[in-house]
């Protein structure tokens, strides 16, 4: 695999991951490879552990690397970059009145909007089982692969998935109907036919 | 790649029946096919009416006849092909990807079936 490196403003690559070994990468360092649709922070890939230093926590805003062109298949699927800062660490709270309990506090997983691609539409599936299965249910299914398309835009990774999902429940349902109904349809005519 | 290989073959070996049965029979004078549950439920017409005859004609090589059976069906083949390929190159190339399952067009293509329903029904399309 040929990975291609954005640390300190400085891109580099393609290089394997012999390479990356002797680049002196740290955790600020951003990384993009083939299939990726985005660059993204070199902790965030797994099979790179090890191949960079931990670098201390810098509070305030990170430089987003300037998207180079490494080839000719550039990632363009990014949503939105609202660059989510993890929260602050808040003190906890005095409990107050009659001891009501802290609120917890949960760590989103921070990011994980920005990297991950598109949950698939089902757009094929949809506009399949519209024309073939002779039911209605097909323009559900695209009806919510617009959904997905929408909320994922918006940044909102968890509805684009749940409509992802739906949509292709309703694919699914529509071909299963499809199936049942047709030959159930074309005894009733025949026999309406014949009587 | 053994996967691969197996849904490759199954996906030909299904498409070569369906082709089969649906170049062999005629589905406006097969009884064997079914007719469309929608239309003979609420007697309005489905984007999808007309799809089986569509590919016979397709089949049999009258682009005419089938475009007259269903013209988006014949209008929706390239582009579902398209679409499937993009789907398979979706690691190497998620740009082709990103364009075709893009918010506006998926939209449009919305906006374009049901305006496909409602004036085939009117005008007997």
């Amino acid at each position: 695999m040929q990975y291609w490196i954005n640390h300190k403003g400085v891109q580099s690559g393609p290089v394997d991951l012999e390479g990356l070994k002797d680049m002196g990468l740290t955790s600020s360092a951003y990384v993009w490879h083939e299939g990726l649709t985005d660059w993204v922070k070199i902790t965030q890939l797994p099979e790179l552990q090890g191949y960079y230093e931990m670098e201390p926590v810098v509070v305030g805003t990170p430089v987003e690397p300037v998207v180079p062109a490494p080839a000719a298949e550039q990632p363009i699927e990014t949503v939105a970059q609202t660059a989510r800062q993890p929260e602050a660490y808040e003190p906890e709270q005095p409990a107050t009145g009659y001891g009501m309990p802290a609120q917890p506090q949960y760590e989103a997983p921070v990011q994980a909007a920005v990297t991950e691609p598109c949950p698939p539409t089902n757009l094929v599936w949809a506009i399949l089982t519209t024309l073939l299965c002779c039911l209605p249910a097909g323009i559900v299914a695209i009806i919510y692969a617009t959904r997905v398309t929408s909320k994922y835009n918006a940044g909102d990774l968890e509805g684009a998935k749940r409509a992802s999902e739906t949509g292709a429940w309703w694919c699914i349902a529509s071909i299963i109907l499809g199936i049942i109904c047709q030959p159930f349809m074309s005894l009733i005519t025949m026999m309406a036919g014949s009587v | 790649m053994g996967r691969r290989v197996v849904l490759i073959v199954l996906v030909t070996v299904l498409l070569l029946v369906v082709g089969g049965i649906y170049y062999a029979c005629d589905p406006s004078s097969s009884s064997l096919l079914p007719r469309c549950t929608f239309l003979s439920l609420t007697g309005y017409k489905c984007p999808g009416c007309g799809s089986q005859r569509a590919l016979h004609a397709l089949l049999h090589g009258d682009l005419v006849g089938a475009l007259g059976y269903n013209a988006m069906l014949v209008m929706a083949v390239p582009w579902v092909g398209y679409c499937l390929y993009a789907e398979t190159k979706r690691a190497s190339n998620p740009r082709l990807y990103v364009r075709l399952h893009n918010h506006i067009f998926i939209t449009l293509f919305l906006a374009v079936v049901l305006l496909w329903w409602v004036l085939r029904n009117i005008f007997n399309w």
